[in-house]
């Protein structure tokens, strides 16, 4: 009987067939949410219950000298107001240091930060009484610029010395060699700007008063962090907290930081008022006051020798924060150590900035600190290229990460990686040099391009971080399976991936089990981010049917008269290895094993062994275990408008085993288009640190038409040892590169770089214009040949 | 009478309904409040995203936009109309099949609009399909696979009519 969970998910690596992994089985949720029975947070509507409307400041750093709430006394009997003061525990909610209040005390540092919510027994009076709340500002200097912030005399947090909240670093080898044995270099600067998940939808929690504390369901993706935000606030243990998910609208990140703060603020008016409350945040709320993808600022300066090998890059990072550190540390944190983008680099020097503005806080977002980076690697991936006469995607496999490479922080790939290889397949499968060389021909007003970009994205949680899976599983009576796991479904399929999981371990057909995932009930098992859920998710449940496979041995051994090694599962049936011609029903194993009193149910727990990280070279162990995309991407621009219609994507994945390859389409077109719009038309436009468009109709995300044919994936299946059947993750992967291979395509089509996303029609137009006048300049000046 | 509210008398899905409503109450609010219809979701209260969709004498509003006393006479239908004696309509077993569905938030605002765009043009070309669907917005999906379900529905559709 092998009990060595090392040994367990060996056996699953090696094995070669399989029932229903790999397998595009339907959603286990699809058929609620087709019928429109899927419960979110909003339906939980009810006579009787506590609406909370937001109030924000109308200042982006101010002090708070007084809060009026006489205006929503008279507006009716039913209405009061939770400010700071009406927080029993400690208004204390920031993710990565103590920062950041629930609602703000006396300063406020974010146009559209919470300050108090509006309490009423219908929705519309609550937020009518947000307009009645008269609050008494003191302005104060606000710094909107992270570049400016980081040597002015303004002062975000007024207790600490500087706006400055981390800094990180990575350095090896030695750049001054790297470069002076550089046989081009390239240099610029690359500037990414806030993105809004645009869920469609938004943030929201309802909270019922318990025996003894608070029942919360929520928009989230963390039950356990929600839990503890929420004992915190209310100054209660938390075990007086039960967190559940609803079904979630979309979260892409987001929710991770949000939902703990909806939940805790529904939670307080439930709490206090001994009522039901809900508070849901309009969608010109959500888009105000809800954290967004960090704007960077990456000065990149990199080079390479003439026969086509990176030598040497050097990297200024400077996050923008925005007004609290929120998950800073860590989204700058990755992007200091994938600044290499997936290519050995001997020579490196990467530093990074967190800096705090008066400006609404950065928060997760798919790709969480990656997408900046990489989009300035890959623009520079392409300039050297061009500079050494090179095809950009030959020099990208001349320098890519193969097994056996070390990475920017000198980690050792000891499993196999799979992006050589994918690059290689794209390259065939578009057709990649026909149309290199094709569409340079091309006039006229509608010019074409093709244009590659890879990505790299370490998986789970970073550097010595604990990371662990956790599961539990329990069979009743019937011989249906429950199985409880802290990682929620929030529309990325990955309870329908867990059951895939779990059928494939048992042997039994998948519509006997059910998951019970994003509960405070299951263990806790870390959050669902960093594109972990269905791989560092999946070990806990891999470990824990084995265990109860173990446990009804004996049993099938004696029914099937056979030893307990040659009890095997499958089809739904059990039976023996010797004579599988004998076998008997799960069920009446079940049974069997009940009449012994064999208890069924069993936990799987693995804790993901790390590596050291040396934080003063920022050298070592960086992640478990890092999943590759490569995107191609072919563009048309209209030269006369400025507008890139994006034709066509070719996605090619190495993220290990794919468990369910519809939900793995539905990840890589879903991101592509984020990355798209974050590329093209997303834009939050901000004056003086205030939110202008606030909606869908100022702030553009992609519709039908914007969206490009997006071809099937290809998948080269480098697997990774701790992962469930080798699985490492997909969540993020397509949205890194989408933004780089839209604008090396731009750039392949029209000669035009773009190194200020979004590349937006206007924008894009007067760079066009401002190229073609220099190339004419320089023609007229004699300069160029 | 209730104070300041008055009665609106309609078909939903099939069945009258009389109810009271505030006058200047949206009719995703009275479907959503009053009558407890919860697949009609609110993701934006301005027109903008298409999740509140309903059929509106078969074509498609954003019940956001329409005040709830207008509604008077009309037939109304959510995504509970479309399937009939417990069998799913073609588009939601496509939506299924072609894995259309992710979040599901947008989904049964997806669902009627491409209904009314098969009930009058069973055989629509991708670019009306696109068209059809420009209005509602998707944040998960990328569209490709609630494009690939409105032409699988389309085509089960077009072989069961042969088939009656």
């Amino acid at each position: 009987m092998e009990t060595d969970p090392y040994k367990l998910l060996d056996k699953w690596l090696k094995t070669k067939k399989f029932n229903v992994i790999g397998r595009g089985m339907e959603r286990t949720d699809a058929l609620d949410k087709v019928l429109g029975r899927a419960k979110y947070v909003e339906d939980y509507f009810s006579d009787g219950m506590l609406f909370g409307s937001l109030v924000k400041s109308e200042q982006s750093h101010a002090l708070i000298q007084h809060i009026d709430i006489s205006g929503v006394e008279h507006l009716s009997d039913s209405c009061s107001v939770f400010t700071a003061e009406d927080i029993p525990g400690t208004n204390e909610v920031g993710y990565t240091i103590p920062d950041q209040p629930l609602l703000a005390a006396k300063k406020v540092r974010f146009h559209g930060e919470p300050i108090a919510l509006v309490v009423a027994e219908d929705p519309d009076l609550a937020k009518e009484g947000t307009e009645l709340v008269k609050i008494r500002y003191k302005p104060l200097k606000s710094v909107f610029d992270p570049l400016e912030a980081i040597d002015s005399k303004i002062r975000v947090h007024e207790e600490q010395g500087s706006n400055i909240v981390l800094k990180t670093h990575s350095s090896k080898g030695n750049i001054v060699e790297g470069f002076s044995k550089s046989d081009v270099l390239v240099k610029h600067t690359y500037r990414t700007h806030y993105q809004d998940h645009a869920y469609l939808e938004t943030e929201g929690a309802v909270a019922f008063p318990a025996s003894n504390g608070v029942r919360v369901i929520g928009s989230i993706q963390y039950p356990h962090l929600a839990q503890q935000i929420t004992a915190r606030v209310l100054g209660i243990g938390t075990d007086q907290v039960e967190v559940v998910q609803a079904v979630v609208g979309g979260a892409f990140g987001g929710k991770d930081d949000m939902g703990p703060l909806l939940c805790a603020q529904a939670a307080l008016i439930a709490f206090k008022l001994g009522k039901p409350a809900m508070v849901t945040y309009s969608r010109e709320d959500s888009m105000i006051a809800h954290c967004k993808r960090d704007p960077a600022v990456v000065e990149y300066k990199s080079g390479a020798t003439r026969d086509g090998k990176l030598s040497a890059i050097e990297a200024r990072i400077i996050f923008d924060s925005g007004a609290y550190a929120n998950r800073g540390p860590f989204t700058l944190w990755r992007a200091t150590m994938h600044a290499s983008g997936p290519y050995e680099v001997p020579n490196a020097r990467v530093e990074g900035y967190l800096v705090y503005t008066n400006k609404v806080f950065q928060g997760s977002f798919r790709g969480f600190g990656n997408p900046p980076v990489q989009f300035a690697v890959e623009s520079q991936m392409d300039e050297l290229a061009e500079k050494l006469g090179m095809d950009p995607l030959e020099f990208r496999l001349k320098n890519i990460l193969r097994k056996g490479s070390r990475t920017l922080t000198n980690q050792l790939l000891e499993d196999s990686v799979g992006i050589g290889e994918a690059l290689s397949k794209a390259k065939e499968k578009s057709n990649w040099k026909e149309k290199r060389t094709e569409y340079r021909k091309a006039s006229g007003d509608k010019v074409k391009g093709i244009g590659v970009a890879c990505g790299w994205h370490g998986i789970s949680t970073s550097q010595g971080v604990p990371d662990w899976s956790n599961a539990l599983i329990k069979i009743d009576r019937e011989g249906k399976v429950a199985a409880y796991t802290g990682i929620t479904e929030i529309g990325q399929g990955t309870h329908t991936g867990h059951v895939q999981v779990v059928s494939e371990v048992l042997g039994i057909p998948t519509d006997l089990i059910k998951i019970e995932g994003g509960t405070t009930a299951a263990p806790d098992t870390g959050a669902t981010h960093a594109s972990r859920g269905m791989s560092v998710g999946g070990i806990g449940l891999i470990l824990a049917a084995e265990k109860l496979k173990q446990k009804m041995e004996k049993t099938a051994a004696r029914l099937l008269a056979c030893t307990s090694s040659q009890v095997r599962f499958g089809r739904g049936l059990v039976f023996s290895a010797k004579s599988p011609e004998r076998s008997i029903r799960w069920n009446d194993l079940i049974e069997e094993c009940y009449k012994e009193k064999i208890e069924l149910s069993a936990e799987g727990y693995f804790g993901l062994p790390k590596g050291k990280f040396d934080g003063k070279k920022g050298q070592g162990f960086a992640y478990p275990t890092f999943s590759y995309i490569v995107n191609v991407a072919e563009v048309e621009v209209d030269l006369r408008t400025g507008m890139t219609k994006v034709l066509r994507i070719w996605p090619a994945l190495a993220s290990g085993k794919i468990i369910n390859p519809v939900q793995v389409e539905g990840q890589v077109e879903g991101a592509i288009a984020q990355g798209l719009g974050y590329a093209l038309m997303e834009e939050i436009a901000l004056k003086d640190g205030v939110v202008l468009n606030p909606n869908f109709t100022d702030y553009l995300i992609p519709t039908t038409f914007d969206m490009p044919e997006i071809e099937k994936p290809i998948y080269v299946e480098d697997l990774f040892r701790y992962g469930p059947f080798g699985a490492k993750g997909v969540g993020e992967m397509s949205l890194i590169p989408t933004p780089s291979a839209i604008s090396n395509a731009v750039y392949h089509a029209t000669g035009s770089r773009i190194r200020e996303l979004p590349a937006t029609p206007e924008k894009l137009y007067w760079t066009i214009k401002s190229a073609a006048e220099s190339r004419t300049k320089q023609r007229k000046e004699g300069t160029s040949p | 009478m209730k104070e300041g509210k008055v009665l609106v008398r309609f078909r939903l899905n099939g069945k009258p309904v009389e109810t009271f409503t505030k006058p200047n109450d949206t009719l995703l609010n009275l479907l959503r409040r009053n009558l407890g219809i919860t697949s009609v979701k609110r993701g934006c209260e301005v027109g903008e995203c298409g999740a509140c969709t309903v059929l509106l004498d078969g074509n498609p509003v954003v019940s956001c936009l329409i005040l709830a006393p207008t509604v008077e006479g009309k037939e109304i239908t959510t995504i509970e109309g479309i399937s009939k004696e417990g069998e799913l309509h073609p588009l939601q077993q496509a939506f299924i099949k072609a894995g259309a569905v992710q979040c599901g938030f947008c989904t049964p605002g997806m669902i009627l609009t491409a209904k009314a765009l098969l009930d009058k043009n069973p055989n629509p070309s991708l670019r009306e399909i696109k068209e059809a669907i420009q209005g509602n917005l998707c944040r998960c999906t990328g569209y490709t696979k609630i494009i690939q379900a409105i032409q699988l529905a389309s085509k089960e559709i077009k072989s069961s009519c042969i088939s009656d």
